[in-house]
């Protein structure tokens, strides 16, 4: 928790390098809370409006509306293993590229439908079966598959969902082997 | 060391000396101090107050940074304990770190351990299934190990003193293999697990059971438990946070503060103990000597009695480093056989399958049990080309989940929404008897020490041929039992997984009718220091195949009583 609060100051401060016009990753600071990944402001927008498209805004708010990309760089950064880490940054760094064959544009720079095609596409890339580690294709998916996943998780198992759209309790209640699935009322809830 | 003055000597006096804070240990401290014996409690790890010292117990999933998983820098520096499935990160700050109690493994052994007060019955499991005459005389009729001392008629009635305070909550069944005790209301099974009793009733008659597991949760009788400060159990099923209701039995909810209340405990933590002093005059054991585990001093503690219940393998250790000259390789050790004849229970095989009928029904709420086999295989004569037998873990489970395919407000829709119904999910585990042998030990090893300067101990344990025939037998008969309820897509699993995981380790200072064969007697004395008890899974004989720990609590309130010279409550 600490650690996010320190990357939100972070944010703050380094926001107006955000704004500074320039498309060299190389002069952009890399962010220090994630010792195993090098991650520039630039890349973190970037997997934010990925994760944004993922589950994307409407009467409950997005993945990027509630940050969802600090979790799924804590997630990377610190859970996953060496080989993880390498097709993650691999895919990460690569997906504007990918973004502009697949979607024509820089993924920033797309659409809506734009964006949900180029993160449909990056998860539907076919991988050859004796594909090398580096194959940018293989780091393209690897890189997708883990957005995705951490960005489910991360939106779901949220404060926000888990206390204002979805309240979770520590007490399931008692047990009842035999409920009918047709006595079950849910209240929808719409997206 | 020091040489105390009088008055010292006498702050360090006590009627009775417990080692260990944990399950058996706060029983034997809870009975000697309810009946006015002035007792030091020693536990070598930090204190763990009831609800105060349980940061984790109320957090919320998004409140754990990582959602309950553990980084790769903690598993990677902890590969033993992180093969243990609670070792998460709600609960890793209960769980000894591999470096912090090194041993040497001879074969591979996954030693899983909890140095604070309350040990691991703030982890454990909580089944606690009584074991009966099967059991005791197991060794007798097989012929293996030696014959326990003692049957079900000697235990039964310490079974029923320790279920009543700790609180278990099961289904009367009317099993011989699996005497009924004193219950609370029992949780329920579902369905599906319903429908599996009537196929075995339907194909086995009155051979195979599958019950109720009973659990060490509170489920009724609450003004009782009040008393303990002890509230109904929740069903949250986050109980190795350590449980705010006080919901399932512990140390640190239920014995260590009864102990406390009576003002005739005192608690020493933070002090590993190094050995038990030996007078060689008297002839019996007169004090312990600890090691604080912060300053590294040594210290001396005295007392009339002597409670060893460090845990199984740490009450081996402590023995083995007990040496005089009356006793040059560990107290007690007549016999040669201490260390000797460690056993576990075999966890490694498991199995699973869908059911797709009963599809109309769900579960709802938690259930901190489920179902349980007690032991068919060998139960009443010998009757397969392996020695023994098995029970098993049950559960059938089905719940909602969400389709997690596309992206996009599909997905946002599908997850806010989770309304798919897959199969029912069916799964079992093994837990089989393992026989104890003299190849299978424990001893010091006499050149490496661990950080408090005593010798690391080295485990020589490992399955053997009657262990791999009944993974096989296991495995067929559970097939056999699925295919015949009409489950589906049925997989078999042997995980391989080392012995120790099970964290079911026992023997060592068993017990036995002969000091020549034995360590203990039937009164877990050891026959050569009288006043020394050993009443953790170190006495055990044999393994049986329930999870052991309810014996070992009705071990040590059964032993307390008899060093206190106390007629059967």
């Amino acid at each position: 928790m600490k650690r996010r609060d320190a990357l939100r100051s972070l944010a703050l401060i380094t926001g107006g390098l955000v704004l500074v016009p320039s498309c060299d990753f190389s002069k952009e600071d890399i962010l220090s809370a994630y010792q195993n990944l090098q991650i520039t402001p630039s890349l973190q927008q970037l997997l934010k409006e990925i994760a944004g498209t993922i589950i994307p805004g409407g009467d409950i708010k997005s993945a990027a509306e509630i940050e969802v990309q600090d979790f799924i760089l804590v997630m990377v950064n610190d859970c996953i293993d060496a080989g993880g880490h390498k097709s993650f940054m691999q895919g990460l760094q690569g997906f504007e590229d990918f973004s502009k064959k697949s979607g024509g544009s820089a993924f920033s720079k797309l659409d809506q439908a734009g964006r949900k095609a180029v993160v449909k596409a990056a998860l539907e890339v076919e991988v050859a079966t004796d594909a090398k580690p580096e194959d940018p294709q293989k780091a393209t998916k690897e890189f997708i598959a883990m957005a995705k996943r951490f960005t489910i998780q991360g939106f779901m198992m949220s404060e926000y969902i888990q206390t204002q759209v979805k309240p979770y309790s520590l007490i399931p209640g008692d047990y009842q082997g035999a409920v009918l699935i047709s006595d079950l009322k849910h209240e929808r809830i719409n997206g | 060391m020091a040489n105390f003055n009088i008055d010292a000597v006498k702050e360090r006096t006590f009627q009775a000396i417990v080692i260990g804070s944990g399950l058996s240990g706060s029983w034997a401290a809870k009975e000697l101090t309810e009946h006015g014996v002035k007792t030091l409690v020693i536990e070598r790890g930090r204190d763990v107050k009831h609800i105060k010292d349980y940061p984790t117990t109320s957090m919320l999933p998004y409140e754990f940074e990582h959602r309950g998983q553990l980084t790769q820098e903690i598993q990677k520096e902890n590969p033993i304990v992180s093969r243990c499935y609670a070792f998460r990160e709600d609960a890793a700050h209960f769980f000894v770190k591999d470096n912090e109690h090194p041993y040497v493994q001879e074969k591979p052994f996954d030693w899983i351990r909890g140095y604070q007060v309350g040990g691991k019955s703030l982890l454990w499991a909580r089944q606690v299934q009584r074991w009966s005459d099967f059991d005791f005389e197991g060794p007798a009729r097989d012929g293996f190990a030696v014959d326990w001392p003692i049957r079900y008629r000697d235990i039964a009635p310490w079974y029923s003193h320790v279920e009543k305070f700790a609180g278990v909550s099961g289904n009367k069944d009317g099993l011989a293999s699996l005497p009924d005790g004193e219950f609370l209301p029992g949780f329920p099974l579902n369905v599906v697990e319903e429908y599996f009793q009537g196929k075995l009733k339907e194909h086995y008659g009155d051979e195979r059971h599958m019950i109720l597991a009973r659990c060490a949760h509170i489920t009724g009788n609450f003004d009782y438990y009040a008393q303990q400060g002890r509230a109904k159990c929740q069903s949250r099923n986050l109980c190795q946070r350590g449980c705010p209701f006080g919901g399932y039995f512990s140390a640190n909810s239920s014995t260590i503060p009864w102990a406390e209340k009576t003002g005739n405990m005192t608690l020493r933590t933070d002090a590993v103990v190094h050995s038990i002093i030996y007078d060689e005059e008297k002839g019996i054991a007169t004090g312990v000597r600890v090691i604080d585990a912060h300053t590294k001093e040594m210290e001396e503690y005295y007392a009339d009695v002597i409670f060893v219940n460090a845990a199984a393998l740490n009450t081996n250790l402590i023995l083995l480093n007990s040496t005089s000259n009356r006793f040059p390789n560990g107290l007690g050790n007549d016999s040669g056989l201490l260390g000797k004849y460690v056993a576990f229970h075999n966890y490694r095989a498991g199995i699973s399958a869908q059911y797709e009928g009963h599809l109309e029904y769900t579960t709802q709420g938690g259930r901190p049990t489920s179902g349980y086999f007690p032991r068919f295989r060998n139960l009443k004569k010998q009757e397969t080309d392996f020695l023994r037998g098995y029970a098993a873990g049950f559960g059938a489970n089905r719940g909602s989940y969400a389709d997690q395919n596309g992206i996009g407000m599909e997905l946002k829709e599908n997850l806010l929404n989770p309304d798919k119904y897959g199969p029912w999910n069916i799964g079992s585990h093994m837990m089989g008897e393992t026989i104890p042998k003299e190849s299978n030990y424990v001893a010091l090893d006499p050149n490496q020490k661990d950080p408090f300067g005593m010798p690391q101990l080295k485990i020589n344990v490992d399955y053997d041929d009657n262990d791999e025939k009944m993974i096989k037998d296991y495995l067929e008969q559970m097939t056999e039992m699925f295919e015949k309820a009409g489950f589906t897509n049925i997989k078999t699993r042997d995980d391989k997984r080392a012995p120790g995981l099970d964290i079911h380790e026992m023997g060592g200072v068993r017990m036995g009718k002969d000091p020549k064969t034995s360590l203990l007697n039937g009164n877990h004395q050891l026959h050569a220091v009288p006043n020394v008890y050993v009443t953790d899974g170190a006495s055990m004989t044999s393994t049986s195949t329930q999870n052991p720990s309810l014996t070992y609590m009705a071990f040590a309130a059964r032993a307390a009583h008899h060093a206190m010279n106390l007629p059967i409550i």
